[in-house]
């Protein structure tokens, strides 16, 4: 009985001890996952900047140098339309996630606009990996990486067209700083720079991924030394 | 919540996430954060355009425009003090003026702000520049040699 109950035991450790070797190798999975999602995204944010840029400088050659210029930049007080709402989330006592929310076109009238965006889970990662590195399309239907990007809608006040108003106001009222009248293709330099900026939160929101599954990996590597 | 953030520019370079700088970092919940930018016109002017641009009273902004005039005190300068702020939460800085304040940049250990160096127009993207892959290549390489996984 004693030989047997010592056999038992001895099986039970072997089966926990690999228990935990597979849960060191996940770990280590998801921190490759999460750095090659890191990698992806900065060539699609190289790729979308390259676009802005040509786009910008096609809205130059049409509308003159003098009209896109530094120089024209409003320097009174005004408020960012664009902001940043930063959550910290606690998968467990010892490691923390930083979640960043980007909250696009909020004017006066709509403060409220951001709306909780669903927290980047490593499963989320992973499925994001899967498919092609897709822009964050927020609004009432999703759309295709192919399609205008979509603006963040908040709970609406009223008729949902009064909100698209709202974030064309805002969007023209960027647009205004180089004057009443602006080329096509400064509307587009102004896409590729929201889809841009989208990007840019998603690599800050992998790289926090990115240190948290470093954490699982050390200290997975505490517990088994 | 009031949130401490020492900004630590010393010469530390490994990077030891210690509770302590967790602790200091720790940010609950932060509503209406912005995004800095130090970067060339192009890149400023795009993102003008969708409405990043905050002017407080002061009339301080939260963007530099680096051109061939900018002195690298400047950048210095600016880049203390955006990642000073408590109401930025991003700094985004074109890589190629990353590299004209690359100490400053490798020593900087906080989680918040956090800093995103972003190819310009003139420089394209280099991985082998970027300082969060660099720490991460060295922290995995020394992890791995240091439990004899190789």
């Amino acid at each position: 009985m004693g030989e047997e109950e010592e056999k038992r035991s001895s099986e039970n450790g072997v089966e926990s001890k690999e228990e935990e070797q597979d849960e060191q190798e996940n770990n280590v999975l998801r921190f490759l996952d999460s750095l090659d999602s890191y990698l992806v995204l900065m060539d699609s944010l190289s790729s979308t900047l390259r676009q802005g840029w040509m786009e910008l400088a096609s809205a130059r050659h049409s509308m003159g140098a003098s009209r896109i210029n530094s120089a024209l930049f409003d320097l009174k007080h005004h408020n960012a339309a664009t902001s940043l709402e930063v959550n910290h989330h606690d998968a467990d006592t010892t490691m923390q996630q930083t979640c960043f929310t980007l909250c696009k076109w909020a004017s006066p009238d709509t403060q409220n606009l951001c709306s909780k965006e669903a927290k980047l889970e490593e499963g989320e990662l992973l499925q994001r990996k899967a498919s092609s590195p897709q822009i964050r399309h927020r609004g009432a239907s999703r759309s295709s990486a192919s399609e205008e990007v979509q603006e963040k809608r908040p709970q609406p006040y009223g008729p949902p067209v009064t909100v698209d108003d709202q974030v064309q106001k805002e969007r023209s009222k960027s647009l205004s700083v180089f004057g009443a009248l602006v080329s096509p293709k400064l509307r587009g330099a102004q896409l590729s720079f929201e889809t841009a900026l989208e990007t840019l939160v998603e690599i800050a929101n992998i790289r926090s991924s990115i240190l948290r599954a470093h954490d699982q990996v050390q200290e997975g590597m505490k517990t088994t030394m | 919540m009031k949130v401490s953030r020492d900004v630590t520019f010393d010469e530390k370079s490994s990077w030891d996430w210690t509770d302590q700088d967790k602790e200091q970092v720790q940010i609950p919940s932060q509503n209406s954060t912005l995004i800095a930018m130090i970067a060339d016109e192009d890149t400023i002017t795009g993102f003008l355009l969708v409405g990043m641009v905050n002017v407080d009273l002061r009339r301080k902004t939260n963007y530099l425009i680096v051109d061939s005039k900018t002195m690298v005190k400047k950048i210095e300068d600016t880049f203390k003090e955006f990642t000073a702020r408590e109401d930025i939460a991003i700094v985004l800085i074109s890589q190629y003026v990353a590299s004209m304040i690359r100490f400053l940049v490798d020593s900087y250990n906080n989680l918040v702000p956090t800093i995103l160096e972003i190819p310009s127009k003139d420089h394209p993207y280099d991985p082998t520049h970027d300082f969060f892959l660099s720490r991460v290549k060295y922290l995995f390489s020394a992890e791995s040699v240091a439990s004899g996984w190789r």
